[in-house]
């Protein structure tokens, strides 16, 4: 097994009086995949938002307990964050490219985190992420053309792209397929695959089938508590708590 | 939270399964117990009803694959569910073999004489009702989902290889006495072995029930007999 990248230490997040996470204790190893599932509600996406601080943009919202990365705290309140999110890339539900062009699409975070000086240097970085992403075959020719241009598939794995442009360390995937049919769906899967020999990634979804498919690891949220995590294959053949077998199965609610 | 799954034609198409193997043990269990009554009573006039029933059990394996197929189709099942399916799929395989050697051992009565000695046939019978009972607790701890009941039954095959060794060796002991029972011998020969056979099926069904059960195989090697050893 790789070693953890991700720790949580009794984790607890509050919007407000509301509290949206109970006491989360959760280990997510480097270059591996781990799936988070649970009911809507259940508290997944605000745990990933802890990882990079996403939270912070919530005025109501308190997080308490730790979450380290590599061993180091990330609510530290001396930690840079920008810094934070250059190591811990994000990708939404629907796919968001700004309205610019595929090209400054990717460029834009490597220029901000004052990488990629020369011309050269950027087009390489946008060259290799959009190899990276599977992107690339696709939109050599038309760098220019805007990213919303794209196909709902093609911008996801722009975003992809983007993210990994700053040469993340992790990369949060909030429902990355929900949007997509079939076929773009496969594709993101495949990419998910290949990016886990490079990266640390963790992904939020509805889909049992997807988690199965993609994840070594699962997690199961419910009211904000995490229920049961474990290997996927056990998980999903053989869960140990009866909440998380009537959730995979279909008996829920 | 219900145990019932949300989507009730689910819950509907898993309990129709089970359904569909029970009734499908239940002919096996019947059609075992029909052939071994004749081959004790040498009842030739039973050879055709028992062969034919044999039909009957093949059409529930076909069902019960349609009904598998579906199932793993339409609903992706996990967990608990993933294991009833699977197992419903082993089971009803070592259910048809179990009846393939039943309408076997029917086929071999028409050759046996009349007056087979007592102590042969009273041997065969135990080894017979050992199986017949098998058969029926393993069935038992599928319905009512009982783990310890199939490991017994797992246990119990030990005893099956015994009074196959038994049986086998009273039909030796015929066959030395005088070598015109040569022919027929050789039938209760095979169809010794054919019930000791049916006994390793029924020990596949525990296995498999164990499995549905705990979502683990059972450990270690099972108890064997002294015949099956050699």
């Amino acid at each position: 097994m790789n070693k953890v990248k991700i720790k949580s230490k009794n984790l607890n997040v509050h919007y407000g009086q509301k509290q949206a996470l109970f006491d989360v204790n959760l280990d997510l190893n480097e270059k591996e995949v781990t799936a988070l599932i649970g009911p809507s509600g259940c508290g997944k996406s605000t745990f990933i938002r802890c990882i990079n601080r996403m939270n912070d943009v919530i005025d109501i919202c308190k997080v308490t307990g730790n979450i380290e990365i590599d061993g180091v705290e990330v609510n530290d309140e001396n930690l840079d964050v920008v810094s934070l999110r250059e190591r811990v890339g994000m990708v939404f539900q629907k796919p968001n490219p700004f309205p610019k062009s595929i090209y400054e699409n990717i460029s834009y975070g490597p220029k901000i985190h004052g990488k990629g000086d020369t011309k050269s240097e950027l087009d390489e970085i946008v060259e290799n992420s959009l190899k990276k992403s599977a992107l690339w075959e696709e939109v050599k020719d038309r760098l220019d053309e805007p990213g919303t241009s794209l196909s709902g598939g093609q911008q996801q794995r722009l975003c992809i792209a983007r993210a990994i442009s700053v040469n993340p360390e992790v990369i949060l995937m909030d429902e990355p397929c929900s949007a997509l049919d079939p076929i773009a769906t496969a594709k993101i899967e495949e990419l998910i695959d290949d990016l886990k020999k490079t990266y640390t990634i963790v992904i939020v979804t509805h889909s049992m089938a997807q988690a199965v498919r993609v994840s070594q690891k699962t997690g199961f949220f419910h009211l904000g508590k995490l229920i049961e995590v474990g290997k996927t294959e056990k998980i999903f053949k053989n869960p140990d708590n009866k909440m998380t077998q009537d959730y995979i199965t279909g008996r829920f609610g | 939270m219900s145990n019932e799954h949300t989507v009730k034609s689910y819950e509907e198409e898993l309990q129709n399964l089970k359904d569909s193997l029970i009734k499908m043990g239940s002919l096996t269990e019947s059609q075992m117990s029909d052939s071994m009554d004749a081959i004790i009573k040498v009842d030739k006039d039973s050879i055709d009803k028992i062969i034919k029933s044999d039909d009957e059990i093949n059409k529930f394996r076909s069902v019960i694959d349609i009904q598998i197929m579906n199932l793993l189709v339409k609903r992706a099942p996990m967990a608990i569910d993933l294991r009833e399916t699977i197992s419903s799929l082993k089971i009803s395989q070592d259910l048809e073999r179990i009846g393939d050697l039943s309408k076997s051992n029917a086929k071999k009565i028409k050759p046996l004489p009349l007056d087979l000695p007592e102590e042969l046939l009273s041997n065969l019978k135990r080894l017979g009702d050992l199986v017949i009972k098998q058969l029926n607790d393993v069935l038992d701890s599928y319905i009512n989902k009982n783990f310890d009941k199939a490991k017994t039954v797992w246990e119990k095959d030990e005893q099956v290889d015994d009074l196959t060794n038994i049986a086998m060796q009273s039909v030796i002991d015929f066959l030395s006495k005088d070598k015109k029972n040569l022919d027929f011998s050789t039938h209760l020969i095979f169809a010794t072995k054919n019930l000791e056979r049916a006994g390793d099926h029924v020990t596949n069904i525990a296995e498999t029930i164990c499995y549905l059960i705990k979502g683990e195989y059972l450990k270690g090697s099972r108890p064997k007999g002294k015949q099956a050893q050699e």
